[in-house]
């Protein structure tokens, strides 16, 4: 039960993501410099491959290196649609579609696999695809696609299609960690074999919550696209099918908090800021400090963001003179494993 | 776990940390408009798979300015204007390059961009341009596809690949012509799995169809760019039994590739990388294995216009080292012919500029034919050089013979 | 198709089947012990190119002599790492994530120093004998693929042997096999995870020199190596040393034919290695050792 003198109080912890929204929504009606609203918008995108990721990777503890594909081919289906003349917005869920259906294609040899070979089958799939992408004429093969939308370039309305579909994307991952669906991904990452003992369906729960994560990578990769219009199929960085693309997608969940709702978000945010801000005054350095500053969150906080929030609120707690209670919405907060973060 | 207190502290440095990491997001860059300065963006990887030559370009952009504030400035108006570098590297990374050139354009208000070097980069930022009708210049990409999306604000001093594919076969012609090779001839072409391997292999086989006879392409097939085992595809090429090879690749790859083909002991009549064959780097790597190979290039500094030497005296002066190749010298004409329009245009506006870019002239260009003018497309048409790698160690311009250094070595012996 | 053509991938497979298992060996040795999948180990075998760059260069050391000189530079490396990073992750018998990410962020350390010594450019090392080929009959063999072959080879059969005589060997593979007896029958496993991550590192940066003789590096060198890697120890399964010397071989044949494949472009040559790669963990989920074993155990 919820103790009235945890910190931060309960009705806080709930409203602040509407009052976060709200805030977001009207910045840019407020004068945001077209600097920080695409940095903000790219943001919105990894966010959302972050939360996607969690479903799989955090929730039901199955690492994929795979992610990449669904980005890459959202982005795809969303630009060739896009310059058939299509609508946007149908673009968008096409590459969804598109993306829940590839990984059906993925997951179905490769979900009977356990732990590390799982991860390596999906790096294995990647770089598959990315070959076959980079290859093929219908996409332009290693030219990549260049989207070409015949309107005036509004960047509020990319914006705010970011923020939409984070805030969905958000709202499933809230939804889902508090369902039986969730409660069933986490007994499968606990122990997928005594989860099958109590009668749920591991392989198909796995398939499922994989479409959903799918379909709202695609979505970001489809969003990204439509702003910055050229897709690279190239296996170096910016490569939509590219290793470090899957790499930075599974990054910032563990930055944030593997396993927890907003720890995803939290890395999302961390990411998109940081990143670009360390390549623009550290040109040289960049990657030496990306480097450290993982290593660092590895080594001191594995719970990563979250954790460390946590821990913090639990210090003011303490220092109050509360005794800490445990707060039902662990279920947000703690990545919830009772062991360490297993593959 | 251990100590609390040594807990504590780690956890407080890695806020410590984190916190840095935001304030840097708040200070940012804050562009300082001068009131006598033009701020150029210049977005070239100088780290990643194209930092080495993406390093000389922006040699090339630096040693531009640098002389042009030397000697006072662009004059607009009547009005003496100082140059300011905004410079990002994009690290070789599409993605990157694309919002960093955003970023250019719109936060930190340039008036120009330069940049782009290689195809994917230079396609990721050219979508950039007219969304903020800001002139974009390339001085590294020559794929005809960025300049045929009708885009407005896109230019390049790149000759269209295409050509230089075309001019390729044209030397390989001539020397039919002059008896040093028969006719008929195999060709087994490995191009790189980009547009500009496309648009090689396009630009040969226009030239062959328009000239029946001369050639037979035997064997043509793509590959992986940055792999690092050539020998199945040079087994193929061998099988093909040709007698000319001509390949496209990046520097990285035209390295391995040719000791592979060394090693495996491949002979043919005449062989090609591309846009690749003089870099210094593939001399030292390969050694007098790279004798005889030709190479289409953009600008060779065996050029003999004075206007090249005083460029190759001062670019020496600046950096220390010879240019190598072509790539500082688009770079240095990109900044020229920007400053140029720019005086023209009398204003900084930049619609009036880009209008300017459309009609302006280099009279005293480094690149071959001496006079430099962007075409409808924004895309700039003068003719390539064929250099040949000769032996001592020279670099010889061997095509088209009005600017000739050396006779052509032919066939390889 | 001649004769020649068929058996000139053949040599060539062979020849890079070595290598391919040498570097290998050493993420074998790390994950088989540790459960710890290195993918610092493209930045170890990039350093031990540069090793061997340096020596080359400056004191004209022939670079396959370099290689065995970095065999116990880079162990005191390795150990180095071990007790200044790996040593705080937290133990578990199964890989972790964590052990994947903090190698990952040393990686991306390790080419940024890496860019900041040696910069941008492209080296190789050209020896005398880079560019000959011994000429047997229509064949000619590459002098350097020949040597480091056969430093490969002999590398790896030294390493058996040391694994199968030496109290330290034995305790790797009692790890291996299980941590649990192995601590209670008295192997140290501290000890010996470092010692362990040290003989990883020291292998992979011997490999990483042998490389340096056959290909052009920069800081950025050994990406493609590590998925390699990846596909080699999970094709020959994940724990075992036989396993990975089948699997190089393996791949090393599969790259090579697969580009004579009429029709199919040499450019989708990495997609037929990488849906191996994908049909092996479906129909041989323990890999070429497991199917080896069942086999052994079948009679």
């Amino acid at each position: 039960m919820k103790t009235g003198n945890a910190f931060p109080r309960p009705a806080v912890k709930s409203i602040l993501p509407f009052v976060v929204l709200l805030v977001l929504l009207i910045l840019p009606a407020a004068g945001l410099s077209t600097n920080i609203t695409r940095l903000l918008f790219t943001t919105f995108v990894w966010t959302i491959t972050s939360v996607a990721w969690n479903l799989v990777g955090g929730f039901t503890g199955q690492v994929s290196f795979g992610f990449a594909v669904f980005y890459g081919l959202g982005a795809y289906t969303a630009g060739l649609m896009i310059n058939a003349g299509r609508d946007p917005c149908f673009s968008f869920l096409a590459a969804a579609g598109m993306a829940a259906l590839a990984s059906f294609l993925v997951g179905l040899p490769t979900f009977r696999l356990r732990g590390p070979y799982f991860a390596i089958a999906t790096i294995g799939v990647t770089e598959a695809v990315r070959v076959v992408m980079s290859n093929l004429k219908l996409t332009g093969g290693a030219s990549g696609l260049n989207i070409i939308e015949r309107r005036t370039f509004h960047q509020a309305e990319h914006y705010y299609t970011a923020l939409m579909a984070v805030a969905l994307a958000v709202a499933i991952s809230i939804l889902i960690s508090r369902s039986r669906f969730g409660l069933a991904l986490r007994a499968i990452k606990q122990d997928e074999d005594a989860a099958a003992s109590l009668g749920v369906n591991p392989y198909s729960c796995k398939l499922w919550v994989h479409a959903i994560a799918a379909a709202l990578t695609g979505v970001a990769g489809a969003i990204h696209a439509r702003y910055f219009p050229y897709i690279d199929p190239g296996g170096g960085p910016g490569g939509v099918f590219a290793f470090q693309t899957g790499i930075s997608i599974l990054l910032m969940p563990v930055i944030g908090g593997i396993g927890t709702v907003w720890g995803p978000v939290l890395g999302g945010l961390v990411f998109g800021i940081v990143e670009e801000e360390l390549v623009v005054n550290f040109p040289n350095i960049h990657l030496l400090l990306y480097g450290i500053l993982l290593i660092l969150i590895i080594l001191f906080e594995p719970d990563g963001l979250a954790g460390l929030l946590r821990k913090l609120f639990a210090l003011f707690r303490r220092s109050r003179g509360d005794s800490g209670g445990q707060d039902a919405d662990q279920v947000l907060w703690r990545s919830g494993s009772v062991e360490g973060r297993e593959l | 776990m251990s100590n609390w207190f040594l807990l504590r502290s780690r956890r407080w440095t890695v806020l410590t940390i984190l916190l840095t990491c935001l304030t840097m997001f708040f200070v940012g860059s804050i562009p300082a408009m001068a009131d006598d300065t033009i701020s150029i963006g210049v977005i070239l990887p100088i780290t990643g798979r194209e930092g080495k030559p993406g390093q000389y370009q922006k040699e090339g952009v630096d040693l531009a300015i640098k002389k042009i504030n030397d000697g006072g400035g662009i004059s607009v108006k009547g009005k003496k204007y100082l140059l300011k570098e905004v410079f990002y590297d994009d690290g070789s990374d599409s993605a990157k390059s694309a919002t960093l050139t955003e970023r250019a354009m719109s936060s930190d208000n340039v008036t120009a961009v330069i940049g782009g070097y290689s195809t994917a980069l230079g396609e990721a930022e050219a979508v950039m341009p007219d969304r903020h009708q800001t002139p974009w210049i390339t001085p590294g990409a020559g794929a005809t596809s960025i300049f045929s999306h009708g885009y407005q604000y896109v230019f390049g001093t790149l000759s269209p690949i295409v050509l230089l594919g075309s001019t390729t076969a044209e030397f390989l012609g001539n020397l039919v012509d002059q008896g040093k090779l028969k006719k008929g001839l195999k060709i087994a072409m490995a191009l790189e799995n980009t547009d500009h391997g496309i648009d090689y292999g396009n630009g040969i086989e226009q030239w062959i169809q328009q000239h029946p006879g001369y050639f037979t392409v035997v064997f043509k097939e793509k590959f992986e760019l940055g792999n690092t085992d050539f020998s199945g595809l040079l087994q193929k090429v061998k099988s093909a039994r040709a007698d000319i090879f001509l390949s496209d690749a990046h520097l990285q790859d035209y390295i391995t590739m040719h000791r592979q083909y060394l090693q495996s002991g491949m002979h043919h009549q005449m062989i090609s990388y591309g846009a690749r064959g003089p870099e210094s780097d593939a001399r030292k790597a390969l050694g007098d294995g790279t004798n005889y190979i030709f190479a289409g290039i953009w600008w060779s500094k065996s050029l003999s216009y004075p206007q090249v030497q005083r460029f190759i005296n001062d670019y020496k002066q600046f950096t220390g080292h010879e240019p190598d190749s072509w790539y500082p010298a688009t770079a240095y004409d990109s900044v020229r012919m920007l400053a140029a329009a720019i005086s023209e245009a009398g204003s900084t506006d930049k619609a009036k500029i880009r209008d300017a870019l459309r009609k302006v002239v280099l009279k005293d260009s480094l690149l071959p034919g001496a006079v430099l003018k962007f075409g409808s497309n924004g895309q700039v048409n003068y003719p390539f050089l064929i250099v040949q790698n000769q032996p001592g160690g020279k670099v010889e311009i061997v095509y088209p013979k009005n600017g000739a250094t050396a006779a052509p070595i032919a066939p390889t012996p | 198709m001649t004769l020649e053509d068929f058996l000139d991938p053949l040599i060539s497979a062979l020849l890079l089947a070595g290598i391919y298992a040498a570097m290998s060996m050493g993420m074998t040795i790390i994950y088989g012990v540790m459960k710890i999948v290195n993918l610092a180990h493209a930045g170890f075998m990039m350093l031990g190119a540069y090793f061997a760059y340096e020596l080359f260069q400056r004191f004209h050391i022939d670079p396959l002599l370099g290689a065995v000189l970095a065999l116990p530079v880079f162990f005191l490396f390795g150990m180095g790492v071990h007790w200044l990073l790996v040593r705080w992750l937290p133990k578990s018998d199964q890989p972790t994530l964590a052990s994947l990410l903090l190698m990952f962020g040393f990686w991306l350390v390790l080419q940024n120093v890496a860019y900041l010594i040696w910069k941008n450019e492209d080296r190789s090392i050209t020896t005398s004998y880079t560019l000959s080929s011994i000429h047997l009959g229509p064949f000619y063999i590459s002098k350097v693929h020949l040597f480091v072959f056969v430093a490969a080879v002999i590398s790896i059969v030294v390493l058996q042997i040391a694994l199968k005589r030496s109290w330290f060997g034995r305790s790797m593979r009692a790890l291996i096999q299980n941590p649990y007896a192995a601590q209670i029958v008295g192997v140290d496993d501290r000890k010996t995870a470092m010692l362990t991550f040290g003989l990883g590192t020291a292998f992979t940066g011997f490999a990483g020199a042998l490389l340096a003789m056959l290909y052009s590096f920069s800081p950025d060198f050994g990406r493609p190596f590590l998925l390699r890697s990846f596909v080699i120890i999970v094709l020959g399964g994940l724990e075992s040393f036989s396993g990975v010397a089948i699997g190089a071989l393996i791949l090393a044949l599969v790259e090579n034919y697969s580009i004579l494949i009429p029709h199919v472009e040499a450019s989708y040559q990495p997609a037929i290695s990488y849906g191996l790669l994908v049909v092996v963990l479906l129909f041989l989920p323990k890999g070429i050792a497991g199917l080896l074993e069942r086999k052994w155990r079948a009679g």
